[in-house]
């Protein structure tokens, strides 16, 4: 039977924000299966896969180690434990890197095509960004025409996947004392494409067996992401859509509207989603909506297309990774868009027990029981327009009986590009350095990543943030974290009330919050570039900065391949969850202990927040006391 | 006594042990097969989530008196003199559920079996795979379990492990430092983390 109190106590277990309970509850209460449901109905989870220990990559296995000692202790093939484990992350690394820069290499071509003028609705905005990277590339800028350019810079760009330079022009960017480490440890990204395929050849059976070596390619892989294929996905969308700059808006699944049209858009490139954001502004489709019955049409973001749209067109974000079954099971969402990445497979499902319709857009993620609409940049318009009308069409079998939105959205400050931060610190990175040196600010904390339903939904993140901020440690957020914090009302500049003095007394003479929104995932390159412009102008290694990095509740590839970008780069990072590494001593003695000695970073796992941040502040002192300040 | 001895501390929750089962007793006894068999073998063993992620591998303690075989009014449940065994006569079982009611451990259940041409769901608990014993082969399960938290034995031998792990703890003093069988400190490092997760 169902029990009202038992369903309240459930959905305080499940996450953090007071909107997102509700939300719970009534998903319970309506027989919505969520991924909180599908974890419990996985218990228990296979210990040879948490640990890293089972491979089933070739026909004479599937195989496991045996993790107490005892027999087996190799494969059919005869890898051990540390190879095995080695193997695995390296594979999980690459997918993740692999999703990024093909984020970023569909983001180019459409550069490429809107140079060429073959897409429909896009254009080159950024123009003042087009021209410095293109000088990075040696294309000619002078007296040049921007579409000339951008077809150059593409191009240029575009080749970097495959590239025979055996060497990313982006990653020129890090400061010389980083580049050396990299040389030294035999890490140089050589091109994006390269180091993926490089990944699978390597976990093959019988390519390599010595696990330091594969970890090592780990990371050079991961650096072909973070300074190649996220960091081109971030500039090529600010080229095409803008540079951020510091904007309001709101955020929390009281963004979605009783009497409005919504639409919610899931998922990563902002490719599609700028598209509709345009379309939803077509008069001829605001009137259809009017005629409906509807006060208008209400486009909301989901996890980082909604963040792309928030950095750049204040477009509200209705929540993060876990809030994709909940924003349907408000009963109010018409249409939900999605391109790739982090889509729940089961999501027509959850929509099916509503009147909600899912629109699949991408010809590499195709969703059974969606509805696909492919989305091509020649007709992008067009399609965004088809859309849009099939959620004006919709908008009539939403049943008013099901509907339950939460009643408050909470306001937030996004738009923290590294170019809006350093405009914001007057051009130039001294304020920010004089009051790290003086100990005002103790140092920053990038704070990335996902949700995971093995960790209270927002508690890692939301925790955290305001434990360093209360110890002047100033916080850059991006993907999910960011959100969290959004919900958590650390978005904005009152904000600064929970900070200690010294990070208070900063953040209110710049008007800015302690806690800083910048970007998407693949954003986290910004991250990477704010880093390096500050080591650079103090002339010295991203590794000797007293800064750290943390994914608090993280569950994707991608993070493994974020996580490793960042301690390659010289950035100690905390995971919240523990990755499939412990079945290896071996390996959880290199990430943690024995990478302190290559690039002055390592891997920490601490679940609790509290005590994540006792991590991250003792590493910042352990890097102030060497930098003697 | 020969038994299946359980060691929680050892359970990984992999449950090798309940697909080995279901193949067992399953008509065709193989994989690929039993999955599309129209009455599907379900494991007779179950692995059980505990309290912070820990598992226990739960199945039949073949108990001697079993409280099912004295409460079974129809004879249904009776021992196998040569294993030692508490076995179940699908044809006498009418599904009264009277032995799940007397089962200290809760480890019986009911569904189809393929040696009836009926569709009468019985009580097919675990039979301790008698016909593999009786060829030789220890139990599915116990055959299995890479990580030795099942092990099939004489149950002395195996107690045995148990009361040297009593014994080296009050002579050396080492209280729980000392663990037969020990764990591994990177698996119980991530034991402790699934703990901190658990208790967030």
């Amino acid at each position: 039977m169902y029990d009202s109190n038992a369903a309240k106590k459930l959905a305080e277990g499940r996450a953090l924000d007071a909107t997102d309970q509700e939300v719970i509850v009534k998903a319970v209460e309506d027989g919505i299966e969520t991924a909180w449901d599908r974890l419990a109905d996985q218990q228990p989870q296979c210990g040879f896969g948490q640990l890293g220990v089972c491979c089933n990559r070739c026909a004479m296995g599937p195989c496991r180690i045996e993790p107490f000692g005892k027999k087996p202790v190799r494969g059919v093939c005869g890898a051990n434990a540390d190879l095995i484990v080695a193997r695995n992350i390296l594979d999980d690394l690459s997918t993740g890197a692999a999703a990024h820069s093909d984020h970023g290499r569909e983001v180019l071509q459409v550069l490429l095509e809107t140079a060429e003028g073959k897409t429909q609705g896009y254009q080159i905005t950024d123009e003042t960004k087009l021209k410095a990277i293109a000088k990075e590339y040696g294309i000619k800028t002078e007296k040049r025409k921007k579409e000339e350019i951008a077809k150059d810079l593409a191009r240029a760009m575009l080749e970097e996947y495959g590239t025979l330079k055996n060497r990313i022009q982006l990653a020129d960017r890090a400061p010389p004392k980083t580049k050396e480490i990299w040389e030294k440890t035999g890490i140089v990204p050589r091109s994006v494409d390269r180091e993926i395929v490089e990944s699978m050849h390597r976990i093959h059976m019988g390519v390599g067996a010595d696990y330091v070596n594969i970890l090592l390619h780990a990371m050079r892989t991961s650096l072909s992401d973070g300074w190649g294929g996220s960091m081109m996905a971030t500039e090529g969308s600010d080229i095409l859509f803008g540079t951020p700059t510091p904007l309001r808006s709101r955020t929390n699944l009281a963004t979605l509207r009783k009497d409005m049209i919504n639409i919610v858009l899931h998922g990563h490139n902002p490719i599609l989603s700028e598209m509709i954001v345009k379309a939803a502004e077509d008069p001829g489709l605001k009137k259809q909506a009017t005629e409906k019955g509807a006060k208008g049409i209400n486009i909301v973001g989901m996890c980082c297309t909604g963040n792309e749209l928030l950095m750049r067109h204040g477009i509200p974000i209705a929540g993060s990774f876990l809030d994709q079954e909940l924003a349907i099971a408000t009963g109010s969402v018409e249409v939900m868009v999605i391109d790739y990445q982090c889509i729940f497979p089961s999501i027509p499902q959850t929509a099916a027990c509503y009147h909600t319709r899912i629109v699949s857009t991408s010809e590499k993620a195709k969703v059974p029981g969606a509805t696909h609409m492919e989305f091509r940049p020649e007709t992008a318009i067009d399609t965004a327009k088809e859309i849009v009308r099939l959620a004006i069409v919709n908008y009539p079998n939403r049943n008013p009986d099901r509907v339950r939105i939460p009643a408050k959205p909470i306001d937030i400050m996004a738009g923290f590009s590294e170019e809006a931060i350093r405009k914001a610190l007057g051009g130039t990175y001294k304020p920010l350095i004089d009051a790290i040196v003086a100990g005002k600010i103790k140092g920053a904390v990038g704070i990335v990543g996902c949700n995971n339903p093995k960790i209270k939904q927002d508690y890692g993140h939301v925790t955290l943030a305001k434990e360093l901020i209360k110890r002047d440690i100033l916080v850059v957020e991006t993907g999910c974290a960011a959100i969290a914090s959004g919900k958590a009302g650390l978005l904005v500049p009152e904000a600064t009330d929970m900070a200690s003095d010294g990070l208070k007394s900063i953040c209110k003479a710049l008007g800015i919050p302690p806690v800083l929104h910048m970007g998407s995932c693949v954003d986290c390159s910004r991250i990477l570039m704010l880093a390096a412009n500050i080591a650079k102008e103090l002339g010295v290694g991203i590794g000797d900065l007293p800064i750290g990095g943390a994914a608090p509740e993280w569950y994707s590839q991608k993070a493994v391949s974020i996580g490793t970008y960042f301690v390659s780069s010289g950035v100690y990072v905390v995971l919240g969850i523990p990755p499939k590494i412990f079945g290896s001593p071996n390996v959880i003695n290199l990430l943690a202990a024995q990478l302190t000695g290559l690039v002055n970073a390592s891997f920490a796992v601490e679940p609790d927040p509290v005590k994540a941040a006792d991590l991250l502040e003792a590493e910042i002192n352990r890097k102030r006391k060497a930098l003697g300040i | 006594m020969k038994t299946v001895f359980v060691r929680p501390e050892l359970c990984i929750g992999c449950r090798h042990c309940e697909i080995a089962c279901a193949i067992e007793h399953a008509e065709s006894r193989r994989l690929f097969d039993a999955i599309h068999e129209e009455k599907k073998s379900l494991p007779r063993v179950h692995v059980e989530v505990g309290v912070n992620y820990l598992t226990f591998p739960n199945r039949c303690r073949h108990c001697d008196p079993a409280p099912c075989m004295q409460v079974c009014p129809t004879e249904a449940l009776y021992r196998d003199r040569e294993t030692g065994s508490v076995v179940v006569d699908y044809n006498r079982c009418i599904g009264c559920a009277v032995c799940a009611m007397a089962c200290p451990f809760g480890i019986i259940h009911f569904q189809r079996v393929h040696q009836l041409d009926t569709d009468r769901e019985v009580n097919a608990k675990c039979d301790n795979c008698i016909e593999r014993q009786k060829n030789g082969k220890i139990p599915a399960c116990a055959e299995a379990c890479k990580t030795g938290a099942l092990e099939f034995g004489d149950a002395d031998d195996l107690i045995r492990v148990s009361r040297k792990d009593f014994t080296l703890r009050m002579i050396k003093s080492e209280g729980t430092d000392v663990e037969v069988p020990k764990i591994p400190a990177n698996v119980r490092g991530y034991r402790a983390i699934l703990e901190e997760m658990a208790n967030l």
